[in-house]
């Protein structure tokens, strides 16, 4: 059983922090609120996602696990307007999720969970760095690398005590320092790692510009980014593998 | 070849790149490099892979673009590269490259007739072979991308399987149905194509019919193989019969009054074949990427544009690492 009213824009938030890594995910219906964990097949970028319950209008369900199809989804709830409720209901039977935005009814077939890759463990990390940032911090920086380069290096400096990006192309480079008055607050410590800018740019879009996010970061480690949706009710996390430095 | 009736007792099923992540596969170079050339060559203008002296390099190309598929998914190629050839193989041979006289000939009456570029794509993908310069030249740029390399003291179809016995690799990767009779436990196939591979099971195989691998590679023998024509009129549901019913390859040869000359030499072939267990290679692959590049695009006058894409995506699939590092 599982029912659930919530506002469009909490929806669409979570799912969006989901798509941008997978097309495919099972959602863990508990019963202290909705839960998603997935990774790309390339086994490189990660999400895990907790919606509370007390983040919905109403939420009712005695357990379970549905498999949805996200673009899919997402297109149904992008038929509400900003405000409007989508009310969620699962007809076990059918394994269809009902949906109902306003007048607006339909149905969306669900996917065998079994048939939707595993979800990963958790990858365990020692990072030595803490960043927490604005959003939009993140946003300018991933815009910055991406005029000149595909990945993009994180990194903190210990002595002059900022945190910098780095982005080599073939002829150009930017480089972005925030020091800490640019920032929320930094726990200094060895950290430089490198990522591609693919998978930042997809994170980025989901990552509110507003927000306060989390930083981790460790020496050829992968990277943590700790944010919340929903007025804290919901909580992401992204995870991202480093690639080889060459040099 | 191989028999391709052979795939009607073979067990097989699809099987998802996400599952061979981390596996190590040997791969039966030649077989790989030939399905790569007939491919290869259909899209490509010869002019792209024919260096000023005349010599065909198509295989560079092939390599290029065949290796990131492995590379991304996480797995990693060992190419098994033939040694000698079989004596009993070299009729095979010999009716080979008769055939693919034939074909040249039709290439060249082709072109004088002025037929259209499809049909001389299709004649001129026929007529590939592995040139001495093909072998060479594969093994000279999988060395400098330092994927590794192993050579067989006889076929490298029967070493690959070996190894898959041995334990020192996941996989045999090739076409040829024939691993089956060189026992690989495990045989990937279309790992060229798009999609998903198929995963051929030699012991799921086994069980099916009931039979060992002595009975299995009995009734390939009455089937026909690479080395001897089949007994007309016997197919795979009747050969898995009669070796069910008399034992081994002998009692069919008296019960059906027929007979297949070196029987024992093919069926050696088969079970004992000549390989080794010296083998010894380093799965973690780091090439050196722009003298891989100067190779195929400078002294082999490979158009970069034709292999720019393959590198690249070479070099990406290398450097960037999994989190399932860390769990």
């Amino acid at each position: 059983m599982f029912k659930a009213i919530v506002s469009a824009d909490t929806l669409e938030s979570a799912l969006d922090s989901v798509s941008v890594l997978v097309d495919e995910c099972k959602i863990n219906l508990n019963e202290d609120g909705l839960a998603i964990r997935a990774v790309d097949p390339a086994n490189v970028g990660m999400v895990d996602l907790s919606l509370a319950a007390d983040a919905f209008e109403s939420y009712e369900t005695d357990g379970g696990i549905i498999g949805v199809n996200l673009a899919r989804l997402e297109e149904f709830v992008g038929m509400a307007d900003s405000g409007q409720l989508v009310q969620l209901e699962l007809d076990e039977e059918t394994r269809k999720l009902h949906i109902q935005i306003e007048g607006l009814e339909g149905t969306l077939a669900l996917i065998d969970p079994d048939s939707i890759r595993q979800e990963p463990d958790l990858p365990d990390l020692d990072l030595s760095a803490e960043i927490v940032v604005e959003g939009r911090d993140i946003d300018r920086a991933v815009t910055a690398a991406d005029m000149v380069s595909d990945h993009i290096a994180l990194g903190v400096d210990t002595d002059e005590e900022v945190f910098y990006v780095d982005a080599e192309g073939d002829t150009d480079d930017v480089h972005l320092t925030l020091t800490r008055e640019d920032l929320i607050s930094l726990e200094a410590g060895e950290a430089r790692s490198l990522f591609s800018l693919d998978y930042l740019k997809d994170m980025d879009k989901a990552i509110p510009k507003d927000t306060e996010v989390r930083i981790e970061l460790g020496e050829e480690f992968p990277v943590k980014m700790h944010f919340e949706i929903a007025e804290g009710k919901g909580k992401i996390t992204y995870m991202l593998a480093p690639r080889i430095q060459s040099d | 070849m191989g028999n391709a009736d052979l795939r009607q007792l073979a067990a097989i099923e699809d099987v998802a790149f996400d599952d061979l992540d981390g596996s190590v596969v040997a791969i039966d170079a030649h077989n790989w490099l030939y399905r790569y050339l007939t491919t290869t060559v259909k899209f490509t203008g010869s002019s792209a892979y024919t260096t000023g002296g005349g010599e065909e390099v198509a295989n560079l190309i092939g390599t290029v673009q065949g290796l990131p598929k492995f590379l991304e998914h996480g797995m990693t190629p060992v190419f098994v590269f033939d040694g000698g050839t079989t004596e009993l193989k070299a009729d095979e041979v010999a009716e080979r490259r008769e055939q693919r006289e034939r074909y040249e000939d039709d290439l060249e009456t082709a072109r004088e007739e002025g037929a259209d570029a499809e049909t001389i794509a299709t004649l001129e993908s026929r007529t590939q072979r592995l040139t001495e310069t093909i072998r060479t030249t594969t093994r000279e740029l999988l060395e400098l991308l330092d994927v590794p390399v192993i050579e067989a003291p006889a076929e490298g179809e029967a070493q690959a399987a070996h190894m898959v016995r041995q334990g020192s690799v996941d996989y045999a990767g090739t076409e040829d149905y024939d691993a089956l009779l060189l026992g690989a436990p495990l045989t990937l196939r279309q790992l060229t194509s798009k999609g998903d591979p198929e995963l051929m099971d030699f012991e799921a195989t086994l069980a099916t019919h009931d039979l060992t691998w002595e009975q299995l590679v009995d009734a390939a023998i009455l089937m026909g193989t690479d080395f001897n024509e089949g007994i007309s009129g016997i197919g795979p549901k009747t050969a898995v019969t009669l070796l069910r019913e008399h034992g081994d390859l002998w009692a069919v040869f008296e019960a059906e009054d027929c007979h297949v000359s070196n029987a024992d030499a093919i069926r050696r072939l088969f079970l004992d074949p000549d390989v080794t267990d010296d083998v010894d290679f380093d799965t973690a692959i780091e090439p050196d990427i722009p003298a891989a590049k100067a190779y195929v695009t400078g002294e082999w006058e490979v158009p970069a544009s034709e292999v720019e894409r393959g590198f690249e995506r070479i070099d990406e699939a290398l450097s960037q690492t999994g989190l399932d590092r860390w769990t």
